[in-house]
């Protein structure tokens, strides 16, 4: 049995990929034992036992990298963790930082560099694109109301107002822009960037580069009907050669290590590069679905094996999210409350 | 008396049945919890707490009051 | 034997704060500062208390200066006094061949004062009043010219001399920083800087030596110094085409992060500042890369905040205990924002200066001011804490013991604690007699 602890074990609304990895992990032909890594004693993770043999909280990634890393290693101790496989914006830094030191610790992760994690700035795009072929609806970093007017003259509205990592608003009006200009400068900084909408078909492409220039698998889907919060609920595989190539492109050109996905749009023969997660996304269990086990796939290379690299997928196959319901003791949060664990 | 209602686990794990609401207390805030429970006053507790743990009375009284304008706070307790 | 006291407590449990606390928590003690028990500090010398440690300043200037060295063969650090201007801190640079930076008349007499010879100072800032000018000329000061009245002042100088001045410039450029800091200095990208250099070579009276910017401060951007580097090399070979002078040295001012958290920033500052050795990267591969077999012009380094924060720490004393009317727990301490004026941009690490248990709550810490701004903290994970626990808070270092004010009490004792060990004070309380110094009251109201 392999130890392998995951995050993201958050499936609400806008759910974290942690359950879809399990799911996959526990259908692949490595034997594993899954160990939930959560924020708050409420993720729904928690409470399936039958997909999360045992729970830890986590203390927040800003608290600190010493009670992070000393969080993991009381699991190791108490657990024999052996793998651990972040899925979570926010804790992925820390992990990356900490991936020698828990590697010499016995815990085994497979994540990109940090100079490969660094490129998903919104203003590293066009770089990005340019080198792998593809476009990037035009984009402006502005920093200040001036700038600001200057880039909306040169844009038709609707335009996106985006964060540098984070957050993204359609304005339609220069007064919906601005607004949009402060809230996200207050919130995440300067510069803030104005792109112009491109139209077109919203088509996704995630993988498991192999930090050589080659991967373990692709899948390409197109979401096909997503909720008020812009996450996927039904989606359907594609094969999209064009994006296909820009995925293996991208692999290739940045040596990328671990999971990853892009989000592009699809207009005619034009692609769209809109936006790189160094991560797998929530609807990672897809790929699963449809004979490619990334997760397994990932684990595999964490574990130093040679992971298949086989991704013959159809297109056609439907994807649909679901809610489900589940009836529990009260007992569970009072450990996760009072011992941390479950 | 409302403290009456509540579960409360020795791990310090409080629920009140009536509103659905959990808190959790550590160990002195679980024995004033039970004291307050058996009738004791803050006065009785303080001593109690002074006893036991490393805290002169006058300290533990201030304590126990603040513990119990938690309590209030929390609609949890009414001045009798 | 009776057992250890902790405050009882009772915590409403919120969806959305359940996470993990007790490792952090177990991070937030400091009963010791190299070596010195806290306990036994704020006993000898009271509270608040500033404390710097001589080793990490020495440590960290040692430390940035051979890394420097071992990128680029000539680097100079000029130790920016505005950042820490206390006599015994800046000695300490000094005796670690540290110039001196300046920026305002006082700056410059403090350096002097100190024994720095002109000719070891850089006398920066937008603002040199004429005859501080003049003297910092006679001296052989570096002077960065900041504006075109102060070329016209210098030319005046220079007759009033009868010789010629040489100077350095100050530059803003575009290295994709944000907030440019563009009010400073001449303006490179818009040609700004090129007509100013023209105009200087017409005069006669000046000759450019060195090229000056200063980017801003945190900067946690590396490659923005690669862009600088690049870009004042680039002007200086321009210059030296054009006007036959010999550029000595770049300077490419501070602004190095140091460890602390940056209100905003989301990551912890040991994942979120990237390593002084990515900024000595970035700029020695610059310069080296782009020299065209010109000879090693002198890199000089302006950095403040990177050395000295991390030596400073203020230990300051719980004096009362409160519950906001939205249940929030709340402290008052002896110190705010008046000594901690880095507060408004930074959170500080906060720990605890003796062990106290219980369960941690988000507590707000409040200065001893009387106005609603005196906020410390807005929430930091704290066990319930009594009255006299003292707290130390970290890093201070930089600019707060030259920006701190005097508003309706005392600025408290700054000790140094020195590489043998032991506690000297390096600047007294104030006390009341040197507040009401310089007051003077007309007859009429005596
Ligand atoms: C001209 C100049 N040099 C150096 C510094 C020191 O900056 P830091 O403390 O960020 O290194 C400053 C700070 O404002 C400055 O204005």
């Amino acid at each position: 049995m392999i130890k392998v602890a995951v995050s993201g074990i958050n499936a609400v609304d806008n759910p974290g990929p942690g359950l879809g990895i399990i799911k996959g992990l526990r259908q692949g032909k490595i034997p594993v034992a899954p160990i939930g890594l959560a924020y708050d004693a409420m993720e729904p993770g928690i409470y399936l036992d039958h997909l999360v043999e045992r729970a830890y909280l986590m203390p927040y990634p800003s608290e600190g990298e010493a009670p992070f890393l000393n969080r993991l290693l009381y699991i190791k101790e108490k657990e024999g963790l052996e793998v651990v496989i972040p899925a979570l914006d926010a804790e992925l830094p820390l992990f990356i930082d900490l991936e020698s030191r828990l590697s010499a610790y016995g815990i085994k992760s497979f994540l990109p560099t940090k100079e490969q994690f660094r490129l998903r700035a919104k203003d590293r795009l066009q770089e990005v694109a340019r080198r792998i072929g593809i476009k990037i609806p035009q984009t402006l970093a502005v920093t200040s109301i001036k700038e600001l007017e200057e880039a909306l003259s040169e844009l038709s509205f609707p335009v996106m107002i985006k964060g540098l990592f984070y957050k993204a608003l359609k304005a339609y009006t220069p007064a919906e822009a601005q607004q949009y200009f402060y809230s996200i400068a207050a919130e995440w900084g300067y510069p803030v960037l104005v792109q112009e909408v491109v139209e077109g078909e919203e088509v996704n492409v995630v993988g498991v580069g192999d930090g050589e220039g080659g991967h373990f698998g692709l899948l390409a889907i197109k979401k096909l009907w997503i909720t008020s919060l812009g996450k996927i609920w039904t989606g359907v595989t594609i094969t999209h050669s064009g994006l296909l190539k820009a995925a293996e492109d991208f692999v290739r050109a940045y040596a990328w290590r671990g999971a990853f996905e892009l989000e592009v749009i699809a207009q005619d023969e034009d692609l769209y590069l809109v936006e790189i997660n160094p991560r797998f996304p929530a609807w990672i269990y897809f790929a699963v679905g449809v004979g490619i086990n990334l997760p397994e796939r990932l684990l595999a290379a964490a574990l130093g094996q040679e992971p298949e690299r086989s991704w013959d997928y159809p297109a056609g196959k439907l994807y649909i999210r679901f809610t489900d319901d589940l009836v529990t003791e009260l007992e569970v949060f009072q450990h996760m409350v009072t011992r941390g664990e479950r | 008396m409302k403290l009456n209602r509540l579960a409360i686990s020795e791990e310090g794990f409080i629920f009140d049945p009536e509103t659905g609401n959990s808190y959790t207390v550590n160990e002195t805030g679980l024995k004033v919890l039970k004291a307050l429970r058996a009738g004791q006053s803050p006065s009785e507790i303080a001593e109690a707490l002074s006893e036991e743990f490393e805290i002169s009375v006058p300290e533990a009284l201030r304590d126990v009051e603040e513990f119990l304008e938690s309590l209030k706070r929390f609609r949890l307790w009414e001045e009798s | 034997m009776k057992k250890p006291y902790q405050k009882p407590t009772i915590v409403k449990l919120q969806i959305g704060t359940l996470r993990e606390q007790k490792s952090a928590l177990a991070q937030r003690v400091r009963f010791e500062i190299d070596g010195v028990p806290v306990k036994d500090l704020l006993q000898k010398f009271g509270s608040p208390l500033f404390v710097f440690s001589e080793k990490r300043l020495r440590e960290q200037f040692r430390y940035a200066k051979r890394l420097f060295e071992t990128h680029y063969p000539r680097v100079e650090f000029s130790w920016s006094y505005k950042t820490n201007y206390l006599d015994a801190i800046c000695r300490i640079f000094h005796q670690e061949g540290a110039t001196a930076e300046v920026v305002s008349e006082f700056e410059y007499e403090k350096a002097r004062r100190l024994g720095v010879p002109g000719e070891k100072i850089i006398f920066n800032g937008p603002y040199k009043p004429r005859t501080i000018l003049k003297k910092a000329v006679e001296e052989g000061a570096r002077i960065h010219v900041d504006s075109m009245d102060e070329i016209l002042d210098l030319e005046e100088i220079a007759k009033e001399l009868e010789r010629k001045i040489s100077i350095g410039i100050r530059l803003n450029l575009d290295t994709g920083i944000y907030p440019r800091w563009d009010r400073f200095g001449f303006n490179l990208e818009s040609g700004e800087a090129l007509q100013v250099v023209q105009r200087i070579a017409a005069g006669g009276q000046l000759e450019i030596v060195g090229l000056h910017c200063h980017q801003g401060t945190f900067i946690l951007e590396p490659a923005a110094y690669g862009r600088a580097a690049e870009k004042l090399l680039g002007f200086a070979q321009k210059l030296e085409e054009a006007f036959g002078w010999t550029i000595e040295y770049l300077d490419l001012g501070g602004g190095f992060p140091s460890r602390n958290r940056l209100k905003g920033l989301y990551l912890p500052p040991e994942v979120a500042v990237p390593p002084l050795s990515e900024y000595a990267e970035s700029i020695a591969k610059a310069l080296l890369s782009n020299l065209n077999s010109r000879d090693y012009p002198l890199l000089i380094l302006e950095s403040g905040r990177a050395l000295v924060d991390e030596a400073g720490f203020l230990i300051t004393t719980v004096q009362a205990v409160k519950r906001l009317p939205d249940g929030r727990r709340a402290y008052v301490l002896d110190a705010g924002v008046n000594l901690l004026f880095t507060a408004f941009w930074y959170h500080f690490r906060v720990d605890l200066g003796e062990e106290v248990l219980g369960p941690p709550e988000p507590s707000v810490l409040y200065g001893p001011l009387c106005m609603n701004i005196d906020v410390v903290e807005e929430a930091v994970n704290l066990p319930p804490l009594s009255r006299g626990v003292p707290l130390v808070l970290s890093p201070v270092g930089a600019y707060n013991v030259t920006q701190w004010m005097q508003f309706i009490t005392y600025r408290p004792r700054v000790i140094l604690i020195t590489e043998k060990g032991e506690a000297e004070v390096i600047r007294e309380a104030e006390t009341l007699e040197d507040l009401v110094r310089l007051e003077r009251v007309p007859a009429h109201l005596r």
